[in-house]
């Protein structure tokens, strides 16, 4: 895991501790608009349709994700392969990274036990990662041109949660795969990602502060 | 009452691999709010995550195991079990 060193740039959002359990953040209105983005982005990845398009296909389905688009990762299987619930087809973990990150293998040595875990499982956590998505971009239509935005303990656990998917995703598709790398170092110069890397940063900025702020 | 070491009931861990995305500070969280570890324990087992690769965050039956695989990942920690 990476140590996230605050070298914050000056007036950011910070979830703070309000008071009677709630917890509050003051967005700026652009702050308020890349996060409702990049939820909403993350709800396109986890679509129950596209969650549910079959494994077997010849040929790869098309991402559905638009960050992925936008960053010219199309072409990826974002199969989760619920039409293969109830049959005797085992269920292949999602080919695109992104969704295999979300929901990788409970069982490290055992193909079978772990195609029979993500057959019973899977669906529920798609379902309620999407929960989780929803409320976070529910809570920011509360503060359309940006503001004070207060959420109660339940909505910033679901926030919590919501965070970390999107740096997931995020950091999957920025191929972050070693502790304290900093993304996009091997970038070709024109690569789109490169963009993201600052988000990158700011979600795990934001995160920190929301663990902060929910800790005891 | 004591059971036998190999008793089926007691015989499967949960462990938590090292990835390079979560935060420590959310790692830490976690144990402690999901295992309800002391603080010093959890942030120790985040440690053991971090410098060694991965650790034992728990232990019991193959059916609790999976349920707290299964909330490791709903938090996004990548998390498996097998005989201990």
């Amino acid at each position: 895991m990476p140590f996230f060193r605050k070298d914050k740039p000056s007036v950011i959002a910070a979830f703070t501790r309000g008071p009677e359990h709630t917890v509050l953040v003051d967005l700026r209105a652009p702050e308020a608009g890349l996060l409702a983005d990049l939820l909403r982005d993350l709800l396109e990845l986890l679509d129950e349709d596209s969650l549910s398009a079959p494994s077997a296909s010849d040929a790869p389905a098309r991402s559905t994700d638009p960050l992925a688009a936008e960053l010219g990762l199309e072409d990826l299987g974002d199969d989760l392969g619920l039409g293969d619930l109830g049959s005797d087809k085992p269920v292949a973990q999602p080919q695109d990274p992104a969704l295999a990150r979300l929901f990788p293998d409970a069982y490290s040595d055992d193909p079978e036990a772990a195609a029979e875990f993500r057959r019973y499982t899977q669906s529920e956590l798609g379902a309620e990662r999407r929960r989780r998505a929803s409320v976070a971009v529910s809570s920011l239509a509360r503060v359309p041109g940006g503001g004070r935005l207060s959420l109660s303990e339940k909505e910033a656990l679901d926030w919590l949660g919501a965070l970390n998917d999107m740096r997931l995703v995020l950091g999957t598709r920025l191929e972050i795969t070693e502790d304290d790398q900093e993304p996009g170092q091997d970038f070709g110069p024109g690569d789109p990602r490169a963009a993201y890397v600052p988000v990158y940063y700011y979600l795990g900025y934001l995160q920190e502060t929301l663990v902060e702020a929910l800790s005891p | 009452m004591t059971e036998p070491f190999e008793d089926a009931e007691r015989s499967w861990t949960t462990i938590v691999w090292n990835d390079p995305i979560n935060l420590m500070s959310y790692v830490t969280y976690v144990f402690e709010t999901y295992f309800g570890y002391p603080k010093p324990k959890a942030r120790k087992l985040m440690l053991d995550v971090h410098h060694r690769g991965k650790a034992v965050v728990a232990e019991g039956s193959r059916e609790e195991m999976e349920r707290d695989v299964s909330a490791m990942h709903s938090y996004g920690l990548w998390a498996t079990l097998q005989r201990a």
